[in-house]
Protein backbone atom coordinates (compact mmCIF):
# COMPACT_ATOMS: atom_id res chain seq x y z
CA UNK A 1 0.00 0.00 0.00
CA UNK A 2 1.52 3.26 0.77
CA UNK A 3 5.31 1.91 1.17
CA UNK A 4 4.88 -1.88 0.60
CA UNK A 5 7.49 -3.97 1.80
CA UNK A 6 9.27 -5.96 -1.37
CA UNK A 7 7.61 -9.43 0.08
CA UNK A 8 3.87 -7.49 -0.24
CA UNK A 9 1.93 -7.58 -3.29
CA UNK A 10 -0.77 -7.21 -5.09
CA UNK A 11 -2.95 -9.40 -6.99
CA UNK A 12 -4.90 -9.28 -10.62
CA UNK A 13 -7.55 -8.21 -8.85
CA UNK A 14 -5.61 -5.19 -7.20
CA UNK A 15 -5.93 -6.70 -3.68
CA UNK A 16 -3.41 -6.36 -1.36
CA UNK A 17 -1.47 -9.53 -0.07
CA UNK A 18 1.02 -8.81 2.83
CA UNK A 19 4.03 -11.27 3.39
CA UNK A 20 4.67 -13.38 6.13
CA UNK A 21 6.86 -10.63 8.13
CA UNK A 22 4.11 -8.01 7.75
CA UNK A 23 1.39 -10.17 9.33
CA UNK A 24 3.14 -11.08 11.58
CA UNK A 25 4.00 -7.88 12.89
CA UNK A 26 0.52 -6.25 12.85
CA UNK A 27 -0.64 -9.83 14.36
CA UNK A 28 1.50 -9.85 17.17
CA UNK A 29 -0.23 -6.43 17.81
CA UNK A 30 -3.96 -8.14 17.51
CA UNK A 31 -2.57 -11.19 20.12
CA UNK A 32 -1.79 -7.86 22.77
CA UNK A 33 -5.57 -6.43 22.17
CA UNK A 34 -6.84 -9.72 22.52
CA UNK A 35 -4.89 -10.57 26.23
CA UNK A 36 -5.85 -7.34 27.15
CA UNK A 37 -9.74 -8.22 26.67
CA UNK A 38 -9.05 -11.59 28.33
CA UNK A 39 -7.65 -9.12 31.52
CA UNK A 40 -10.74 -7.65 31.75
CA UNK A 41 -13.12 -10.12 31.77
CA UNK A 42 -14.27 -10.12 28.13
CA UNK A 43 -14.41 -12.86 24.99
CA UNK A 44 -10.23 -12.81 24.01
CA UNK A 45 -10.57 -11.67 20.20
CA UNK A 46 -8.65 -8.25 19.52
CA UNK A 47 -7.86 -6.60 15.90
CA UNK A 48 -6.13 -4.07 13.95
CA UNK A 49 -7.07 -2.48 11.20
CA UNK A 50 -4.14 -1.41 8.81
CA UNK A 51 -4.23 1.29 6.20
CA UNK A 52 -0.73 2.76 4.60
CA UNK A 53 1.02 0.85 6.80
CA UNK A 54 -0.58 2.72 9.61
CA UNK A 55 -3.00 1.17 12.34
CA UNK A 56 -6.06 3.45 12.34
CA UNK A 57 -7.99 1.45 14.27
CA UNK A 58 -7.76 -1.28 17.24
CA UNK A 59 -10.37 -2.89 19.17
CA UNK A 60 -11.23 -5.43 21.63
CA UNK A 61 -14.06 -6.91 23.01
CA UNK A 62 -16.28 -4.62 24.54
CA UNK A 63 -19.91 -6.38 25.16
CA UNK A 64 -19.83 -6.68 28.75
CA UNK A 65 -18.06 -3.16 29.23
CA UNK A 66 -20.79 -1.73 27.29
CA UNK A 67 -23.42 -3.72 28.22
CA UNK A 68 -24.26 -4.08 23.67
CA UNK A 69 -23.55 -8.11 22.57
CA UNK A 70 -22.95 -6.13 19.24
CA UNK A 71 -19.27 -4.70 20.66
CA UNK A 72 -16.95 -7.40 19.00
CA UNK A 73 -13.41 -6.12 18.52
CA UNK A 74 -14.31 -5.43 14.48
CA UNK A 75 -16.96 -2.95 15.70
CA UNK A 76 -14.79 -0.92 17.92
CA UNK A 77 -11.78 -0.85 15.65
CA UNK A 78 -14.40 0.49 12.66
CA UNK A 79 -15.73 2.96 15.07
CA UNK A 80 -11.58 4.17 15.25
CA UNK A 81 -10.86 4.29 12.05
CA UNK A 82 -14.20 6.39 10.92
CA UNK A 83 -13.01 8.82 13.82
CA UNK A 84 -9.35 9.30 12.10
CA UNK A 85 -11.06 9.63 8.89
CA UNK A 86 -13.55 12.59 10.52
CA UNK A 87 -10.19 13.93 12.12
CA UNK A 88 -8.37 13.79 9.25
CA UNK A 89 -10.98 14.95 6.38
CA UNK A 90 -10.68 11.63 4.64
CA UNK A 91 -13.58 9.66 2.86
CA UNK A 92 -14.29 6.62 4.94
CA UNK A 93 -15.45 4.69 1.85
CA UNK A 94 -11.97 5.63 0.64
CA UNK A 95 -9.81 4.75 3.38
CA UNK A 96 -11.90 1.02 4.00
CA UNK A 97 -11.50 0.19 0.32
CA UNK A 98 -8.08 -0.57 1.42
CA UNK A 99 -7.60 -0.91 4.66
CA UNK A 100 -6.38 -4.58 5.79
CA UNK A 101 -8.17 -6.35 8.81
CA UNK A 102 -5.95 -8.01 11.42
CA UNK A 103 -7.77 -10.18 13.65
CA UNK A 104 -7.10 -12.98 16.38
CA UNK A 105 -10.37 -14.81 15.63
CA UNK A 106 -12.39 -15.82 12.63
CA UNK A 107 -15.03 -12.61 11.99
CA UNK A 108 -18.21 -13.76 13.29
CA UNK A 109 -21.61 -13.56 11.20
CA UNK A 110 -22.51 -10.11 12.24
CA UNK A 111 -18.89 -8.37 11.65
CA UNK A 112 -18.93 -10.15 8.17
CA UNK A 113 -21.81 -8.57 7.21
CA UNK A 114 -20.26 -5.13 8.46
CA UNK A 115 -16.96 -5.63 6.77
CA UNK A 116 -19.09 -6.60 3.32
CA UNK A 117 -21.05 -3.40 4.02
CA UNK A 118 -17.38 -1.37 4.69
CA UNK A 119 -15.80 -3.18 1.78
CA UNK A 120 -12.89 -4.42 3.27
CA UNK A 121 -10.99 -5.68 1.00
CA UNK A 122 -8.91 -8.38 3.09
CA UNK A 123 -9.38 -10.03 6.64
CA UNK A 124 -6.08 -12.08 8.03
CA UNK A 125 -7.27 -13.79 10.87
CA UNK A 126 -6.50 -16.48 13.32
CA UNK A 127 -8.49 -19.44 14.46
CA UNK A 128 -11.78 -20.55 12.71
CA UNK A 129 -15.25 -19.63 15.67
CA UNK A 130 -17.39 -22.54 15.33
CA UNK A 131 -20.15 -21.05 16.87
CA UNK A 132 -20.62 -18.09 14.91
CA UNK A 133 -17.81 -17.44 12.44
CA UNK A 134 -19.39 -15.81 9.10
CA UNK A 135 -16.23 -16.59 6.96
CA UNK A 136 -16.82 -20.11 6.63
CA UNK A 137 -17.71 -21.87 9.24
CA UNK A 138 -21.01 -21.18 10.54
CA UNK A 139 -21.89 -19.42 6.87
CA UNK A 140 -19.33 -17.86 4.15
CA UNK A 141 -20.32 -13.90 3.74
CA UNK A 142 -17.61 -12.61 2.13
CA UNK A 143 -18.22 -15.12 -0.77
CA UNK A 144 -21.99 -15.39 -0.85
CA UNK A 145 -24.02 -13.22 -3.22
CA UNK A 146 -25.79 -10.29 -1.56
CA UNK A 147 -25.34 -7.66 -4.44
CA UNK A 148 -27.58 -5.33 -1.31
CA UNK A 149 -24.32 -5.78 1.21
CA UNK A 150 -21.04 -4.16 -0.07
CA UNK A 151 -18.71 -6.06 -2.02
CA UNK A 152 -17.14 -9.61 -1.32
CA UNK A 153 -13.47 -10.07 0.65
CA UNK A 154 -10.68 -12.14 1.12
CA UNK A 155 -9.31 -13.93 3.42
CA UNK A 156 -5.97 -15.52 5.02
CA UNK A 157 -6.66 -17.73 7.82
CA UNK A 158 -4.52 -19.79 10.63
CA UNK A 159 -1.87 -17.02 11.92
CA UNK A 160 -1.51 -18.58 15.51
CA UNK A 161 -4.43 -20.45 15.66
CA UNK A 162 -3.88 -22.69 18.50
CA UNK A 163 -2.81 -19.56 20.35
CA UNK A 164 -5.72 -18.15 19.84
CA UNK A 165 -8.12 -21.07 20.75
CA UNK A 166 -5.95 -21.27 24.03
CA UNK A 167 -7.26 -17.68 24.72
CA UNK A 168 -11.16 -18.58 23.86
CA UNK A 169 -10.98 -21.83 25.81
CA UNK A 170 -8.63 -20.12 29.12
CA UNK A 171 -12.14 -17.43 28.67
CA UNK A 172 -14.77 -19.86 28.16
CA UNK A 173 -13.53 -21.87 31.69
CA UNK A 174 -14.19 -18.93 33.80
CA UNK A 175 -18.00 -18.01 33.88
CA UNK A 176 -19.96 -15.07 32.80
CA UNK A 177 -20.35 -12.77 35.58
CA UNK A 178 -22.93 -10.30 33.69
CA UNK A 179 -24.89 -13.27 32.49
CA UNK A 180 -27.87 -13.04 34.99
CA UNK A 181 -28.22 -15.71 36.81
CA UNK A 182 -30.01 -18.94 35.98
CA UNK A 183 -33.36 -20.53 37.57
CA UNK A 184 -31.73 -23.93 38.47
CA UNK A 185 -28.56 -21.99 40.31
CA UNK A 186 -31.14 -19.23 42.01
CA UNK A 187 -32.47 -22.26 44.60
CA UNK A 188 -29.09 -23.14 46.36
CA UNK B 1 -73.46 -1.52 28.76
CA UNK B 2 -69.73 -2.85 29.15
CA UNK B 3 -70.24 -5.69 26.09
CA UNK B 4 -71.65 -3.34 23.74
CA UNK B 5 -68.90 -1.41 23.80
CA UNK B 6 -66.17 -4.10 23.51
CA UNK B 7 -68.20 -5.26 20.72
CA UNK B 8 -67.52 -2.20 18.90
CA UNK B 9 -64.23 -2.00 19.42
CA UNK B 10 -63.60 -5.59 17.92
CA UNK B 11 -65.49 -4.40 14.98
CA UNK B 12 -63.45 -1.57 14.24
CA UNK B 13 -59.83 -3.59 14.94
CA UNK B 14 -61.50 -6.09 12.14
CA UNK B 15 -60.32 -4.18 9.45
CA UNK B 16 -56.67 -4.87 9.30
CA UNK B 17 -55.32 -4.43 5.51
CA UNK B 18 -51.96 -6.70 6.33
CA UNK B 19 -51.68 -10.90 7.68
CA UNK B 20 -48.58 -11.32 9.66
CA UNK B 21 -46.79 -14.98 8.92
CA UNK B 22 -44.05 -16.85 10.39
CA UNK B 23 -41.11 -17.08 8.83
CA UNK B 24 -39.98 -20.55 9.31
CA UNK B 25 -37.35 -22.80 9.22
CA UNK B 26 -36.15 -24.55 6.00
CA UNK B 27 -37.42 -28.37 7.41
CA UNK B 28 -40.43 -26.36 8.03
CA UNK B 29 -41.31 -24.38 4.97
CA UNK B 30 -40.21 -26.50 1.79
CA UNK B 31 -41.96 -29.12 -0.19
CA UNK B 32 -41.99 -32.96 0.28
CA UNK B 33 -39.33 -35.09 -0.92
CA UNK B 34 -40.01 -38.42 -2.40
CA UNK B 35 -38.41 -42.49 -2.78
CA UNK B 36 -39.64 -44.60 -5.02
CA UNK B 37 -40.93 -47.71 -3.58
CA UNK B 38 -42.33 -50.96 -4.33
CA UNK B 39 -45.81 -51.65 -3.31
CA UNK B 40 -48.15 -55.06 -3.37
CA UNK B 41 -51.47 -55.74 -2.91
CA UNK B 42 -52.68 -57.97 0.07
CA UNK B 43 -54.86 -60.65 -1.29
CA UNK B 44 -56.33 -62.25 1.65
CA UNK B 45 -56.69 -59.59 4.24
CA UNK B 46 -56.30 -61.89 7.19
CA UNK B 47 -52.47 -62.50 6.33
CA UNK B 48 -51.74 -58.92 6.89
CA UNK B 49 -49.89 -58.85 10.68
CA UNK B 50 -48.29 -62.04 9.46
CA UNK B 51 -46.80 -60.15 5.95
CA UNK B 52 -46.36 -57.27 7.88
CA UNK B 53 -43.49 -59.21 10.40
CA UNK B 54 -42.03 -60.72 7.21
CA UNK B 55 -41.55 -58.01 5.20
CA UNK B 56 -40.12 -55.90 8.50
CA UNK B 57 -37.65 -58.83 9.11
CA UNK B 58 -36.81 -58.76 4.74
CA UNK B 59 -36.83 -55.35 4.75
CA UNK B 60 -36.97 -53.10 7.56
CA UNK B 61 -37.23 -49.63 5.38
CA UNK B 62 -34.53 -48.14 8.03
CA UNK B 63 -34.77 -44.39 8.79
CA UNK B 64 -38.50 -44.24 7.19
CA UNK B 65 -40.63 -44.86 10.53
CA UNK B 66 -42.98 -42.00 9.79
CA UNK B 67 -44.15 -44.42 6.79
CA UNK B 68 -47.35 -46.76 7.37
CA UNK B 69 -46.59 -50.06 5.83
CA UNK B 70 -50.01 -51.18 4.94
CA UNK B 71 -53.12 -48.75 3.60
CA UNK B 72 -56.46 -49.21 2.31
CA UNK B 73 -56.62 -49.77 -1.21
CA UNK B 74 -57.81 -46.54 -3.06
CA UNK B 75 -59.70 -48.35 -5.87
CA UNK B 76 -62.63 -49.40 -4.18
CA UNK B 77 -63.56 -51.59 -6.97
CA UNK B 78 -60.78 -53.61 -6.18
CA UNK B 79 -60.94 -57.22 -5.05
CA UNK B 80 -58.35 -56.91 -2.68
CA UNK B 81 -58.92 -54.14 0.15
CA UNK B 82 -54.94 -53.50 1.47
CA UNK B 83 -51.98 -53.01 -0.66
CA UNK B 84 -48.57 -53.44 1.50
CA UNK B 85 -44.67 -51.92 0.94
CA UNK B 86 -42.34 -54.45 0.16
CA UNK B 87 -38.98 -52.45 -0.35
CA UNK B 88 -37.65 -49.22 -1.68
CA UNK B 89 -36.76 -49.35 -5.25
CA UNK B 90 -32.90 -48.73 -3.77
CA UNK B 91 -33.18 -51.73 -1.93
CA UNK B 92 -32.62 -53.88 -4.96
CA UNK B 93 -29.18 -54.69 -6.90
CA UNK B 94 -30.14 -52.55 -9.65
CA UNK B 95 -30.05 -55.36 -12.56
CA UNK B 96 -33.79 -54.59 -13.68
CA UNK B 97 -33.32 -51.48 -15.66
CA UNK B 98 -35.84 -49.66 -18.61
CA UNK B 99 -38.47 -49.46 -15.97
CA UNK B 100 -39.85 -53.27 -15.81
CA UNK B 101 -41.25 -53.76 -12.74
CA UNK B 102 -39.92 -57.10 -10.77
CA UNK B 103 -41.83 -60.06 -9.83
CA UNK B 104 -43.12 -60.29 -6.50
CA UNK B 105 -40.58 -63.57 -6.47
CA UNK B 106 -37.90 -61.43 -7.47
CA UNK B 107 -38.97 -58.78 -4.78
CA UNK B 108 -38.60 -61.35 -2.29
CA UNK B 109 -35.98 -63.26 -3.25
CA UNK B 110 -37.28 -65.90 -4.91
CA UNK B 111 -38.38 -67.91 -2.26
CA UNK B 112 -41.83 -68.95 -3.21
CA UNK B 113 -43.40 -70.26 0.32
CA UNK B 114 -43.35 -66.24 1.23
CA UNK B 115 -44.73 -64.87 -1.53
CA UNK B 116 -48.09 -66.29 -1.33
CA UNK B 117 -50.23 -63.50 -0.01
CA UNK B 118 -48.98 -60.87 -2.33
CA UNK B 119 -50.08 -59.74 -5.57
CA UNK B 120 -48.26 -58.61 -8.46
CA UNK B 121 -45.82 -55.09 -7.33
CA UNK B 122 -46.43 -51.63 -8.44
CA UNK B 123 -44.55 -48.65 -7.95
CA UNK B 124 -45.34 -46.19 -5.44
CA UNK B 125 -43.84 -42.87 -4.43
CA UNK B 126 -43.63 -42.61 -0.79
CA UNK B 127 -42.55 -39.33 1.69
CA UNK B 128 -38.26 -39.20 2.39
CA UNK B 129 -39.14 -37.36 5.55
CA UNK B 130 -41.50 -37.17 8.59
CA UNK B 131 -44.03 -34.39 7.54
CA UNK B 132 -43.80 -31.45 9.86
CA UNK B 133 -46.29 -28.99 9.40
CA UNK B 134 -50.07 -29.75 7.73
CA UNK B 135 -49.61 -28.62 4.04
CA UNK B 136 -46.19 -31.36 4.52
CA UNK B 137 -48.73 -33.97 6.11
CA UNK B 138 -51.87 -33.25 3.36
CA UNK B 139 -48.99 -33.73 0.08
CA UNK B 140 -47.36 -36.63 1.64
CA UNK B 141 -50.49 -38.23 2.24
CA UNK B 142 -51.88 -37.93 -1.20
CA UNK B 143 -48.68 -40.34 -1.80
CA UNK B 144 -48.61 -42.53 1.26
CA UNK B 145 -50.23 -43.06 4.40
CA UNK B 146 -47.65 -41.45 7.19
CA UNK B 147 -47.87 -40.63 11.03
CA UNK B 148 -47.52 -37.00 11.37
CA UNK B 149 -46.84 -35.44 15.54
CA UNK B 150 -48.75 -32.45 14.60
CA UNK B 151 -47.41 -29.31 16.14
CA UNK B 152 -50.58 -26.98 16.91
CA UNK B 153 -48.86 -23.73 17.11
CA UNK B 154 -47.56 -24.53 13.78
CA UNK B 155 -50.67 -24.82 12.29
CA UNK B 156 -52.21 -21.92 13.42
CA UNK B 157 -49.52 -19.72 12.62
CA UNK B 158 -49.47 -20.59 8.98
CA UNK B 159 -52.75 -20.33 8.44
CA UNK B 160 -52.29 -16.72 9.81
CA UNK B 161 -54.41 -17.05 12.58
CA UNK B 162 -51.87 -17.20 15.24
CA UNK B 163 -52.59 -13.88 16.78
CA UNK B 164 -56.36 -12.86 17.93
CA UNK B 165 -57.40 -9.16 17.28
CA UNK B 166 -56.12 -7.70 20.37
CA UNK B 167 -52.55 -8.81 19.84
CA UNK B 168 -52.66 -7.81 16.06
CA UNK B 169 -53.86 -4.19 17.41
CA UNK B 170 -50.69 -4.36 19.43
CA UNK B 171 -48.46 -4.90 16.46
CA UNK B 172 -50.08 -1.91 14.47
CA UNK B 173 -49.78 0.20 17.43
CA UNK B 174 -45.86 -0.84 17.26
CA UNK B 175 -45.31 -0.98 13.92
CA UNK B 176 -46.96 2.79 13.68
CA UNK B 177 -44.21 4.21 15.75
CA UNK B 178 -41.54 2.18 14.06
CA UNK B 179 -42.82 4.10 10.68
CA UNK B 180 -43.10 6.95 12.19
CA UNK B 181 -39.50 6.89 13.61
CA UNK B 182 -38.66 5.93 9.72
CA UNK B 183 -40.29 9.38 8.86
CA UNK B 184 -38.07 11.34 10.95
CA UNK B 185 -35.33 9.53 10.43
CA UNK B 186 -35.92 10.60 6.91
CA UNK B 187 -36.28 14.46 7.58
CA UNK B 188 -32.58 14.03 8.52
CA UNK B 189 -31.59 12.79 5.53
CA UNK B 190 -31.40 8.73 6.72
CA UNK B 191 -32.71 5.80 5.04
CA UNK B 192 -35.90 5.42 6.05
CA UNK B 193 -36.16 2.78 8.08
CA UNK B 194 -37.73 2.70 11.81
CA UNK B 195 -37.30 0.16 14.89
CA UNK B 196 -38.66 -0.66 18.12
CA UNK B 197 -37.82 -2.81 21.06
CA UNK B 198 -40.80 -3.56 23.62
CA UNK B 199 -40.98 -5.38 26.50
CA UNK B 200 -43.93 -7.45 25.85
CA UNK B 201 -44.60 -8.87 29.42
CA UNK B 202 -45.37 -5.32 30.44
CA UNK B 203 -46.28 -3.88 27.11
CA UNK B 204 -43.58 -0.92 27.17
CA UNK B 205 -41.55 0.86 24.46
CA UNK B 206 -38.17 0.38 25.55
CA UNK B 207 -36.58 2.54 22.59
CA UNK B 208 -37.29 4.28 19.28
CA UNK B 209 -35.15 4.36 16.55
CA UNK B 210 -34.24 5.31 12.61
CA UNK B 211 -32.19 4.63 10.67
CA UNK B 212 -28.62 6.49 10.57
CA UNK B 213 -26.49 5.19 8.24
CA UNK B 214 -26.16 8.21 6.45
CA UNK B 215 -24.33 9.95 9.16
CA UNK B 216 -20.73 9.46 9.78
CA UNK B 217 -21.19 6.28 10.43
CA UNK B 218 -22.66 3.90 7.80
CA UNK B 219 -23.13 0.49 10.23
CA UNK B 220 -25.37 2.52 12.21
CA UNK B 221 -28.42 0.78 10.78
CA UNK B 222 -31.94 1.09 12.61
CA UNK B 223 -31.67 -2.50 14.28
CA UNK B 224 -27.79 -1.69 15.87
CA UNK B 225 -29.55 1.96 17.02
CA UNK B 226 -32.46 -0.28 18.76
CA UNK B 227 -29.95 -2.27 20.34
CA UNK B 228 -27.14 -0.11 21.49
CA UNK B 229 -30.08 2.49 23.10
CA UNK B 230 -31.53 -0.49 25.08
CA UNK B 231 -27.54 -0.90 26.35
CA UNK B 232 -27.93 2.94 27.03
CA UNK B 233 -31.25 2.06 28.88
CA UNK B 234 -29.57 -0.57 30.58
CA UNK B 235 -26.13 1.97 31.83
CA UNK B 236 -24.19 1.05 28.91
CA UNK B 237 -23.84 1.79 25.65
CA UNK B 238 -22.10 2.72 22.85
CA UNK B 239 -23.08 5.70 20.80
CA UNK B 240 -24.55 9.29 21.08
CA UNK B 241 -27.78 10.02 19.81
CA UNK B 242 -28.05 14.03 20.66
CA UNK B 243 -28.48 14.82 17.33
CA UNK B 244 -31.39 12.57 16.48
CA UNK B 245 -34.16 13.32 18.94
CA UNK B 246 -36.53 10.83 17.25
CA UNK B 247 -33.86 8.37 18.56
CA UNK B 248 -34.13 7.42 22.24
CA UNK B 249 -35.00 5.26 24.80
CA UNK B 250 -36.22 4.28 28.57
CA UNK B 251 -34.24 3.52 31.26
CA UNK B 252 -35.36 0.08 32.15
CA UNK B 253 -35.50 0.47 36.15
CA UNK B 254 -38.92 -0.21 37.72
CA UNK B 255 -38.45 3.31 39.51
CA UNK B 256 -38.15 5.38 36.67
CA UNK B 257 -41.13 3.20 34.65
CA UNK B 258 -43.80 3.96 37.52
CA UNK B 259 -42.35 8.24 37.34
CA UNK B 260 -43.26 8.64 33.51
CA UNK B 261 -46.39 7.45 33.76
CA UNK B 262 -47.41 9.55 29.77
CA UNK B 263 -44.43 8.15 28.14
CA UNK B 264 -45.67 4.61 29.22
CA UNK B 265 -49.58 4.46 30.00
CA UNK B 266 -50.08 0.98 30.35
CA UNK B 267 -47.20 -0.92 32.18
CA UNK B 268 -48.71 -3.00 34.32
CA UNK B 269 -47.43 -3.25 38.30
CA UNK B 270 -47.24 -6.62 38.80
CA UNK B 271 -45.88 -7.95 35.88
CA UNK B 272 -43.28 -5.29 36.06
CA UNK B 273 -42.39 -6.54 39.44
CA UNK B 274 -42.02 -9.83 38.09
CA UNK B 275 -39.67 -8.82 35.86
CA UNK B 276 -37.44 -7.04 37.88
CA UNK B 277 -37.57 -9.79 40.51
CA UNK B 278 -35.56 -11.95 38.21
CA UNK B 279 -32.68 -9.82 38.52
CA UNK B 280 -31.83 -7.13 36.30
CA UNK B 281 -32.07 -6.89 32.41
CA UNK B 282 -29.66 -8.83 29.98
CA UNK B 283 -29.45 -6.98 26.89
CA UNK B 284 -32.09 -7.85 25.21
CA UNK B 285 -33.45 -11.08 26.35
CA UNK B 286 -37.32 -11.21 26.27
CA UNK B 287 -37.80 -8.77 24.41
CA UNK B 288 -39.87 -7.71 20.61
CA UNK B 289 -37.71 -5.94 17.75
CA UNK B 290 -40.53 -4.24 15.48
CA UNK B 291 -38.86 -2.80 12.19
CA UNK B 292 -39.99 -1.67 8.77
CA UNK B 293 -38.10 -3.77 6.99
CA UNK B 294 -36.71 -6.89 7.01
CA UNK B 295 -32.82 -7.21 8.87
CA UNK B 296 -29.38 -7.48 6.59
CA UNK B 297 -27.08 -10.14 7.72
CA UNK B 298 -25.41 -7.67 10.14
CA UNK B 299 -27.89 -6.77 12.02
CA UNK B 300 -30.07 -10.20 12.00
CA UNK B 301 -26.62 -11.50 13.56
CA UNK B 302 -26.94 -9.06 15.87
CA UNK B 303 -29.97 -9.78 17.21
CA UNK B 304 -28.87 -13.45 17.84
CA UNK B 305 -26.05 -12.12 20.00
CA UNK B 306 -28.71 -9.77 21.68
CA UNK B 307 -30.83 -12.48 22.44
CA UNK B 308 -34.01 -11.01 21.04
CA UNK B 309 -37.19 -13.17 21.64
CA UNK B 310 -39.33 -12.41 18.63
CA UNK B 311 -39.10 -9.60 15.46
CA UNK B 312 -41.75 -8.29 13.59
CA UNK B 313 -41.19 -6.54 10.16
CA UNK B 314 -42.78 -4.78 7.38
CA UNK B 315 -41.30 -5.97 3.98
CA UNK B 316 -38.56 -8.36 2.76
CA UNK B 317 -35.35 -6.89 1.51
CA UNK B 318 -33.69 -8.25 -1.55
CA UNK B 319 -30.68 -9.63 0.78
CA UNK B 320 -32.54 -9.83 3.84
CA UNK B 321 -31.19 -12.47 6.60
CA UNK B 322 -34.43 -13.28 8.38
CA UNK B 323 -36.19 -15.56 5.46
CA UNK B 324 -35.01 -14.08 2.36
CA UNK B 325 -31.64 -14.54 1.99
CA UNK B 326 -30.67 -16.70 4.77
CA UNK B 327 -32.87 -17.71 8.01
CA UNK B 328 -30.33 -16.66 10.61
CA UNK B 329 -33.24 -16.89 13.25
CA UNK B 330 -33.85 -20.94 12.52
CA UNK B 331 -30.16 -22.03 12.63
CA UNK B 332 -29.46 -24.78 14.51
CA UNK B 333 -25.90 -24.65 14.75
CA UNK B 334 -26.29 -21.07 16.38
CA UNK B 335 -27.04 -20.74 20.13
CA UNK B 336 -30.05 -18.88 20.09
CA UNK B 337 -33.10 -19.01 18.01
CA UNK B 338 -36.09 -16.64 18.05
CA UNK B 339 -39.69 -16.19 16.24
CA UNK B 340 -39.87 -13.72 12.92
CA UNK B 341 -43.35 -13.02 11.51
CA UNK B 342 -43.05 -10.66 8.51
CA UNK B 343 -46.04 -8.14 7.18
CA UNK B 344 -47.16 -6.69 9.84
CA UNK B 345 -48.38 -2.94 8.36
CA UNK B 346 -47.03 -4.39 4.92
CA UNK B 347 -48.47 -1.67 2.55
CA UNK B 348 -47.62 1.30 5.12
CA UNK B 349 -43.92 -0.27 5.46
CA UNK B 350 -43.66 -0.55 1.78
CA UNK B 351 -44.56 3.10 1.27
CA UNK B 352 -41.13 4.19 3.12
CA UNK B 353 -39.01 2.93 0.54
CA UNK B 354 -40.74 5.60 -2.05
CA UNK B 355 -40.42 8.57 0.50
Amino acid sequence: MGTPCEGCSLDNHGVFHPCAEEIQKWMQKAFEMAKDALDNGEVPVGCLMVYNNEILGRGRNEVNETKNATRHAEMVAIDQVLEWCHCNDKDPGDVFERTVLYVTVEPCIMCAGALRLLRIPLVVYGCKNDRFGGCGSVLDIPADNLPQTGAPFKCISGYRAEEAVEMLKMFYKQENPNAPKSKARKKD
Amino acid sequence: MEPQRKRRKTEESDTFLWEVLPVLSEELSQGIEFLQAYAAPIINKKDTSHLVKKLAAMYPLEGLQHIKRVRACRDKHSPHPLEIIVCLASDLNSKEEGGTIPSITALLHNSESDCTGLGEPFLVQIPAFPPLTRPQFEEASRHWPTSFHEDKQVTVALKGELFSKDEKATMQKYMEQAIEAAKAGKEEGMASVGALIVDPDIDAVLAVAHDCRNSPNPLLHAVMVCIDLIAHGQGGGAYNYKKYPACHFVPTDASHYLANDNSLPSVNLSSLEQATESGLPYICTGYDLYVTREPCVMCAMALVHSRIRRVFFGVISSDGALGTKYKIHTKKDLNHRFEVFKGVMEQDCQKLSQL
